[in-house]
């Protein structure tokens, strides 16, 4: 095995930004000419060039090769520059300045890891300074080291130094972007770029380059393998009958023999096997790679899904609070249809500008959103998507918008949720007032304790079947027990309420709310409503307590739900009579840890009543012997066995 | 933190899988030389040892003759789905380098080129060029929407942020792919030593001489080496002093040849 010295070393990519004539390309071109391979017959191309035009050698000229930049003195597009520099491998992006080519600009910058931002010490701080800021922030590109340019042009003075210092550091200061470093430097000159000059005895940090290795060392001992894991899934593959699944692992790290979870979809599976070409019994995979996957469990999902681990998923909503820069010379039309990319899911979308404080839809500022605008947005898709948010730490959160065939704003989810909590207003004068009897005393009375048994799945998962039975067995066994159907509360207690999200969760707390009602009078109480959002669960969790509150997950696959169709929910849905029907184009966020997990396309009704009654006497809410006691009612295998021919298809 | 060669190997994969998703009829560019041999490589590491799309190679007939041997033994030996274009009508009107440089480019190669694309219906094309290769393709994106006339519009390209290319278009216009763009020379060279690829002989130095860049025969030279395996051409790049293309006749024609070129079309 051949081993030198570039053996170990790691690439960094690092944005260079500033305002126009500042001295981006120069820079670029002087540490092109120190540390790169520049080969001389393309600097002797350059001189020519330069002769011919009769200018003095401008380094810019090495990579803004196009005809139109050399005659203008401008970069048009971005360009990539590799050198290496004390054991750091580097490529050196260029972003052009003028506001026209700010797409230019962010296709470049979208790739980085850090950027230095370019300032001309005559000039201090100027539009396209704040813009680019304002950009790299939205990219994700926390940290930026300033070069504060020409400084030849202020006879190395201190003092200006320092008021230019005070300034960038002020408009830095109000991203969430760290400044790593002002250094002072002379592109033109090559002052101060590797290696340091006596004409700036008072300065004392590293010259531009050794404060640039710092950083990237400093960045290095980031791992992204320690995140969450996500993989996005590109496509499936079937080569000689196999089915591969192939993607990229964006953060966290894999395993062979891990359990997996699919969003949006909500499928489960183990990974049987780690392929790679021409490498054999692959343990793991991190951050960075592209792999394929090889399931035991075989299921059917397409590209766009997010691969995590079962117990961290992504979220799954049609809709999500974000900030975005507009980056096309057609300004934004809110009326239109957009698509939406995100990880590698395409979906068409609606997008609202809205104030940042109250969420309210701002149309005046829809209409100004022109290229280099930014604004505050809430997308909604068109079906259920999976995606991060900031704060998580993993990484699907940055989306772009698209028309039929352009990429024309750039944005990340933002942290806070759209949707407003229902504001409830308990007056200060009321007091709770306590039964004459105590649920323990009803307890004894029914001989078992009282519990919530809350079901959650899909439409045409099987929850109210499941729900019929398992009132039937629990009857049978001479137990208390009452069953809150959610369709038949929408008839009474909830006909007031539609499908919205916001609907949806006031059905949840309302449900929860009676449930525990019934708990205290210690019944056991079962509930079946598809309860699609995770966050109303937990609140649902809340009102009953823990310890009484039961999470059954009734999982179906999509597909076999949409086969059985009982109610002709998602007929009706895919010839657009209706909308918002959950799996469909409104979300379902399936549980990640739920205290029995039901496959209905798998097991009868019947082993399914059985692993409940299980979990009842597990948990002692059943004594013993009547758990034990096998009297289910024949009725429940009549009818049980309904869906084991699904399997087959 | 990865090896740089592992980033550079996981990022053209990921390319060459979107590539494959979101197109119809991808097709791989191939001149036989070090990059599009690298390219196939990966394409191989993409789908798992298997080749699910033709390899395209553009014929001049001035190509070096153990140039066309070693591609049809090659894929002959490997299996490869072939397809071969050339612009006959030229060549049958005696198109050769003496009546332009740039004008036999013009016809035998991106002529040549596009009627293949329109023949076989090819939407996407990857190709192996890099931007440290020369000026003008240090300008390039990954992915190049082109219209029929080839024409790229370097003064309006299309943004390209995260990994979100843009490989939706309308039938009328086909895709140049290049998932090699961010490698340079040396990565190539040290790519293809630690992955022992099959590499054609032409590099390797005879007599004094050997070919750093492969082309037609009347517009490509050699330089002076005395590399004879892969790792005395690394150690020969660390020290050279000329570029890549230094031995290709048809980028000297003018200051601005090869922006010429590839705006009308050329790879």
């Amino acid at each position: 095995m051949h081993v030198d010295s570039s053996d170990s070393l790691q690439l960094h990519k690092v944005v260079v930004v500033g305002h126009v004539d500042h001295g981006k390309s120069t820079l670029l071109g002087r540490i092109l000419l120190e540390c790169g391979r520049v080969p001389e017959d393309r600097i002797a191309h350059v001189q020519k060039i330069c002769s011919d035009k009769s200018l003095q050698f401008e380094p810019a000229f090495l990579f803004d090769a196009l005809q139109e930049e050399q005659e203008q003195g401008i970069s048009i597009d971005t360009t990539r520059v590799n050198f290496e520099f004390e054991g750091h491998k580097f490529i050196l992006i260029d972003a052009p300045g003028h506001l026209e080519f700010l797409k230019n600009m962010t296709s470049g910058a979208s790739e980085a890891d850090l950027g230095i931002l370019v300032v001309d010490c005559n000039q201090g701080v100027r539009s396209q300074t704040e813009r680019h800021l304002k950009i790299l922030n939205m990219l994700g590109i926390r940290r930026v080291i300033v070069a504060l340019n020409k400084v030849d042009q202020i006879n190395y003075d201190q003092t200006i130094f320092e008021e230019v210092c005070a300034k960038t550091r002020e408009i830095i200061e109000q991203q969430e972007i760290i400044c790593e470093q002002i250094v002072p430097i002379s592109a033109l000159a090559g002052e101060n770029i590797s290696s340091p000059t006596s004409k700036l005895e008072w300065y004392v940090g590293k010259p531009l380059l050794g404060t640039l290795t710092d950083v990237a060392q400093k960045l290095n001992n980031i791992k992204k393998e320690d995140q969450p894991f996500r993989m996005l899934l590109q496509d499936v593959y079937r080569f000689e009958g196999d089915r591969l699944f192939a993607g990229r692992i964006v953060s966290g790290s894999i395993k062979k023999g891990s359990e997996i979870f699919f969003s949006p979809s909500g499928k489960i599976s183990r990974v049987e096997s780690i392929e790679k070409y021409l490498e054999t019994d692959v343990q793991s995979a991190k951050a960075g790679e592209s792999i394929a996957l090889r399931l035991t469990e075989q299921v059917f999902v397409e590209r766009g899904e997010v691969i995590s681990q079962l117990d961290n998923a992504p979220e799954v909503d049609t809709e999500f609070r974000g900030k975005l820069a507009w980056l096309s010379a057609h300004s934004f039309s809110p009326e239109t249809e957009y698509m939406l990319k995100m990880g590698t899911t395409e979906v068409p979308c609606r997008v609202d500008v809205i104030d940042a404080a109250t969420q309210q839809k701002q149309l005046a500022s829809a209409e100004n959103l022109i290229n280099g605008g930014f604004a505050d947005v809430i997308i909604k898709t068109s079906k259920p998507i999976a995606f991060d948010r900031a704060a998580t730490g993993a990484i699907v959160e940055k989306f772009v918008v698209c028309t039929a065939y352009d990429t024309v704003a750039a944005g990340v989810v933002d942290n806070r949720p759209v949707r407003v909590e229902r504001s409830l207003k308990v007056n200060p004068n009321l007091r709770h007032e306590l039964g004459y009897v105590e649920r323990a005393r009803y307890e004894g009375l029914n001989k078992h304790r009282g519990t919530v048994l809350w079901m959650t799945g899909l439409s045409g998962s099987g929850k109210s079947s499941l729900a019929k039975e398992l009132e039937k067995a629990l009857f049978e066994k001479k137990c208390r027990v009452a069953v809150l159907d959610g369709d038949n509360l929408r008839f009474g207690l909830c006909a007031d309420l539609g499908f919205t999200p916001e609907d949806r969760s006031e059905n949840i707390r309302r449900i929860a709310h009676t449930a525990k009602l019934f708990l205290d009078t210690g019944f056991i109480v079962i509930t079946a409503c598809i309860s699609p959002y995770a966050r109303d669960r937990e609140l649902a969790r809340e009102v009953i307590g823990a310890k009484d509150f039961n999470e059954l997950f009734v999982f179906c696959p999509l597909e076999e739900c949409q086969r059985r169709d009982p109610k002709g929910l998602y007929l009706k849905a895919s010839s657009g009579q209706i909308s918002a029907v959950t799996g469909f184009d409104s979300p379902y966020q399936a549980p990640q840890r739920p205290a029995v997990r039901l496959d209905s396309s798998k097991m009868s009704v019947a082993q399914e009543v059985q692993a409940v009654i299980e979990l009842l006497s597990r948990n002692e809410v059943l004594p013993l012997e009547r758990a034990l006691t096998n009297d289910l009612p024949e009725v429940i295998n009549a009818s049980g066995l309904r869906s084991l021919q699904a399997i087959n298809d | 933190m990865s090896h740089y060669l592992d980033s550079l190997e996981n990022e053209s994969i990921f390319i060459i899988r979107e590539a494959y998703s979101r197109t119809k009829n991808l097709g791989l560019l191939w001149s036989m030389g070090k990059d599009s041999t690298v390219l196939l490589h990966l394409v191989r590491k993409a789908f798992l040892g298997n080749v699910p799309i033709p390899l395209v190679h553009i014929d001049t007939s001035y190509k070096i003759p153990e140039m066309i041997t070693w591609r049809d033994d090659y894929t002959k030996n490997h299996n490869l789905r072939l397809i071969v274009g050339g612009n006959k009508q030229a060549l049958a009107d005696g198109m050769n380098p003496n009546m332009g440089r740039l004008t036999c480019c013009g016809a035998l190669k991106t002529q040549a080129l596009l009627d293949t694309i329109k023949e076989h219906k090819i939407q996407a094309l990857l190709v192996g060029i890099r931007r440290d290769e020369e000026g003008s393709r240090g300008k390039e994106r990954v992915v190049s929407p082109r219209p029929e006339s080839g024409t790229w519009t370097y003064k309006e390209q299309p943004a390209e942020i995260w990994h979100y290319y843009n490989l939706h278009v309308p039938e009328s216009i086909h895709l140049r792919v290049h998932p090699l763009l961010q490698w340079t020379e040396m990565d190539v060279w040290e790519y293809i030593r630690r992955e022992k690829l099959d590499i054609m002989p032409l590099y390797f130095a005879k007599e004094g001489k050997r070919y750093r860049s492969l082309g037609c025969s009347p517009c490509t030279g050699t330089i002076d080496s005395e590399a004879t395996n892969l790792d005395e051409i690394i150690e020969e790049l660390k020290n050279t002093k000329t570029g890549e293309r230094a031995g290709r006749a048809q980028d000297k024609v003018d200051t601005y040849a090869m922006q010429k070129l590839r705006s009308g079309g050329y790879m």
